[in-house]
């Protein structure tokens, strides 16, 4: 290992969390503007043009704001509580692949921070770590709603991990690997939403799940629980809870397109690698924009309805759509 | 009806010596004695029909010294009210509760037990509802003053002869409030605080025995300060894991007493201040007043006034309901688009409001025999063009959007169930009763206006649940637009008066009692007043319905989850200026 080598994936994995950071204040402007436009509003329009300096001044004012700690709750916890969230939502990301290499200064540069061979093995347990920060925040917070915001959230997140998990396996047994870029570059014949729709389906509802978006945002349902488990969170704190629900926003719709759209491949991609971050940049787009979709016009579920629906109906799917395509993959050798 | 309506002498036939009727001039319906109330009570709900009480509240008649609670029980299927009283003195009120052959009487024997200190004997749970514990008095009675005191009735002579000067001055805050004996607010800490606010949920559902599997029930404060329990209305649930078992709302964060200040107010202030009662629906407000008052002066509103009117409440009940379901679809976890939606219609709406009073919220509209200005000729055209097109498209669409969501119905079907025999025992009315499967509509019932002219249906539905609730809203709306359609073809040419009599600042009310009914949106909306012949009513009540109709929040939410909780208020559709009152 050489020191440029060092080097060079240090300024990628900067790169790579410059852009997930800016891509979640923009995500933030995206999300208000399409909501708004849903709802025969016009959203944001007051800071610069179209509203784009919004997440500026959004970020400058959290940062302003007086974060305040209950007298009660338990202080360590709760201050560790946001980052046990947010640093899993941006290091999931080292494993996506970008593209192919491309040449910079005459130097191969792979587009992506590590290709490991248990790429997918590596998303499942750096996302369930984001389950503690949840629940941790929610205990912390010594509050009522938090507390059941939390507790809802454990459950909740838990339960879908075990069929967003068989849903992975679909794309694994056709591709061979665990890793993403041989994922990716299994797909150059046909994307596997094709071959795997059942699971593509499953993957998609359980990773709303898991994000805690509408219309599975119990854990913080406003009706209910006011703001769930960052009921308590003011300020720097709450903004990083914000922060990780968006990054993980963009890294789902990521996920989505790499498994079973083709991740970065598109026309004219193999002889211009420049394109494939491109192409992936328009599949996340798209994945994000079903995500607001869904929040603007479905009512929430309820806790048990959401339970039964995950338990009863997802996890059987999933288990038979691993068993169909394991027979099948065995069959046509 | 066809059954034979029982004539009045029968009832004072009936408990020789106990009931009399009413012969105070301008008073009507009959004074029981209050050891008889009970039997007469009892009677009159199941020898004579009356099963639904309507209102409840007392009257502080101070120069005779006599504390006075004034009932009006109706027939569910229809008909004019019974009106019954129990004079007891004014020194020691003890009237005996009538909340077990009535539950609907519970918040309101509270509310009199609160403003006016009537002690309701065998009430389950007789504590102070719309004032907190450390007020001292009972607001309503006649020689309660207030901090500020400047008068009994306004115009207050301080603001109208001599050099001004302000009240605070001669009345510095500190000195002029009183609190209970024994009662510090400033060192006031309530031991247990747990105990003072949730006692009696907790005394209610403490399980007798204990169980193998030591489970702990918790209760949940949600409120006042809660995002969705629109306003600040609080409610102490019991949960037991998820699942309700004991639920008591607790109201009064916004009460200002409205009664009280009406009592100070003349007459025709009172108008403006009946739109500030149900915030959202200013011109119903107006009628059920100006319709209670027109009876003691026997008024007649010529035919364009009557028509004006009838348009302006069931636009006003078309405004309520969009906003209603748009709202229970917030309560649903839908984020604002479907209320965005019906929020549109509203706005065109109070477009036309608008133009005819001049406001688009506080209307201020209706006069004692008429309304104040004709609604203008541009204004009409809008109306017509939203009454024939947009507005039955647009409900067309909410229902296309919403009705059939597998989400919307999973959620709502079966939730909050209120069978018919609750809905009338607990006094509920509006959608909420007739989402029970009770026809009961004042505007047939008892019509008002000219009601009986126009040609609709009772909108009903019959599960009783959060999804019908939510039907029934749409049903009327249609209703309310087929009852429009009728208006704007019938109504007389523009030109003809609209307000009988000349504009007048100081009315002149004969003495006497009424209670003018109107079907609200929200349901019957009730004003009693006395009138002495002064230029200010002696009493003035407002029968809420969406506070009464919180009588029932109890019975549809046990069982529930406390997710549903927040969806079963929103199906009851509260607007707390009114709760509070």
């Amino acid at each position: 290992m050489d020191t440029t080598l060092l080097l060079e994936w240090t300024i990628k994995a900067v790169i790579l969390i410059f852009i997930l950071l800016t891509g979640f204040a923009y995500l933030t402007l995206m999300e208000r503007k399409v909501l708004a436009r849903i709802q025969v509003r016009l959203g944001p329009n007051r800071a610069g043009p179209y509203g784009l300096l919004q997440p500026v001044a959004d970020g400058i004012k959290l940062l302003f704001k007086e974060s305040i700690i209950p007298a009660k709750a338990d202080k360590v916890i709760f201050v560790l509580a946001p980052l046990i969230t947010v640093i899993p939502a941006l290091v999931i990301n080292a494993v996506l692949p970008w593209g192919r290499t491309v040449t910079v200064f005459g130097r191969q540069v792979s587009l992506y921070v590590a290709n490991i061979n248990v790429a997918l093995l590596y998303v499942m347990a750096i996302a369930s770590i984001a389950v503690y920060g949840v629940t941790l925040a929610g205990w912390s917070s010594n509050n009522k709603y938090a507390l059941l915001g939390g507790l809802r959230s454990a459950a909740q997140m838990i339960s879908y991990e075990l069929a967003l998990g068989l849903s992975l396996l679909g794309p694994v047994l056709l591709a061979g690997s665990l890793s993403l870029v041989d994922i990716v570059e299994a797909q150059r014949r046909m994307w596997y939403i094709v071959y795997q729709p059942l699971a593509a389906v499953i993957f998609f509802i359980t990773s709303v799940a898991e994000l805690n978006r509408a219309p599975f945002d119990l854990p913080e349902a406003e009706q209910e629980l006011t703001a769930g488990y960052h009921t308590e969170y003011s300020g720097m704190k709450f903004a990083l809870f914000y922060m990780a629900e968006y990054v993980k926003m963009i890294t789902v719709s990521a996920l989505f397109a790499v498994l079973f759209l083709g991740g970065y491949l598109g026309p004219f991609e193999s002889q211009y690698p420049w394109l494939g971050p491109i192409y992936l940049v328009l599949k996340i787009l798209v994945g994000l924009y079903v995500l607001i979709w869904l929040r603007a016009t479905l009512p929430r579920f309820r806790y048990d309805q959401l339970m039964r629906l995950g338990w009863k109906v997802l996890f059987p799917l999933a288990l038979l759509n691993v068993v169909v395509t394991a027979v099948i993959v065995v069959l046509m050798g | 009806m066809a059954q034979p309506t029982v004539a009045a002498p029968d009832l004072a036939a009936r408990f020789p010596e106990m009931v009399t009727p009413d012969t105070r001039k301008g008073y009507s319906g009959y004074i029981v004695k209050a050891e008889a109330l009970l039997d007469f009570a009892k009677a009159l709900k199941e020898e004579f029909g009356y099963d639904y009480l309507s209102s409840v509240t007392g009257v502080d008649y101070l120069p005779q010294g006599l504390m006075e609670v004034v009932y009006h029980a109706y027939k569910i299927t229809g008909g004019p009210p019974l009106v019954f009283k129990v004079q007891v003195p004014r020194d020691n009120p003890v009237v005996p509760s009538v909340t077990s052959i009535w539950p609907g009487a519970n918040f309101q024997e509270r509310e009199a037990w609160d403003l006016l200190g009537i002690r309701f004997e065998g009430h389950p749970n007789l504590k102070r509802i719309l004032l907190w514990e450390g007020f001292w008095g009972h607001p309503l009675r006649k020689d309660w003053r207030e901090p500020y005191y400047e008068g009994e009735h306004k115009p207050f002579k301080s603001r109208t002869a001599g050099p001004h000067f302000w009240h605070e001055d001669h009345n510095p805050f500190g000195k002029n409030v009183d609190y209970p004996p024994g009662f510090d607010p400033y060192t006031w800490e309530p031991e247990t605080a747990d105990q003072i606010l949730y006692e009696s949920v907790i005394q209610r559902t403490r399980k007798p025995e204990q169980e193998e599997l030591h489970s702990e029930q918790v209760v949940v404060n949600l409120g006042p300060q809660h995002p969705s329990t629109h306003g600040v209305f609080r409610m102490i649930a019991t949960l037991d894991g998820e699942t309700v078992v004991a639920l008591e709302p607790v109201m009064g964060y916004l009460h200002r007493n409205h009664e009280k200040i009406g009592e100070r107010n003349t007459w025709i202030m009172n108008i403006p201040y009946t739109d500030r009662l149900d915030y959202i629906t200013a011109m119903s407000n107006n009628f059920g007043y100006v319709l209670a008052v027109e009876k003691l002066m026997g008024l007649e509103p010529p035919e364009r006034a009557q028509y004006l009117r009838v348009i302006m409440a069931e636009l006003t009940r078309i405004v309520n309901h969009l906003w209603a379901i748009g709202f229970l679809l917030n309560d649903l976890g839908a984020f604002f688009t479907p209320a965005l939606y019906a929020i549109e219609e509203r706005e065109l709406i109070l477009d036309v409001f608008e133009a005819a009073s001049g406001s688009r919220m506080m209307n201020n509209y209706m006069r004692f025999g008429g309304v104040v200005r004709d609604i203008p000729e541009d204004a009409w055209d809008m109306l017509v063009k939203l009454v024939h097109d947009r507005l039955p498209r647009k409900i067309d669409e909410l229902d296309r959007f919403l009705t059939h969501n597998e989400l919307i119905k999973s959620r709502t079907q079966g939730v909050g169930v209120l069978t018919p025999e609750q809905a009338i025992a607990l006094s509920t009315s509006g959608p909420v009763l007739r989402a029970s499967g009770v026809p009961y509509d004042v505007r047939r019932a008892e019509p008002y206006g000219i009601y009986d002219r126009f040609d609709f249906d009772v909108a009903v539905r019959y599960h009783g649940d959060v999804y019908d609730r939510y039907l029934i809203r749409l049903d009327e709306a249609r209703q309310s637009l087929r009852i429009l359609q009728q208006a704007v073809r019938d109504i007389p040419e523009r030109g003809a008066p609209i307000l009988a009599g000349k504009p007048q600042y100081q009315v002149r009310v004969p003495a006497g009692e009424a209670y003018g009914r109107v079907e609200g949106p929200k349901g019957e909306l009730g004003f009693y007043v006395v009138s002495t012949g002064k230029a200010n009513p002696w009493r003035y009540h407002v029968r809420a319905p969406s506070f009464i109709n919180l009588t029932a929040l109890e019975a549809m939410s046990i069982g529930n989850k406390v997710a549903d909780l927040v969806v079963i208020l929103g199906s009851i559709d509260i607007v707390l200026g009114e709760v509070d009152r």
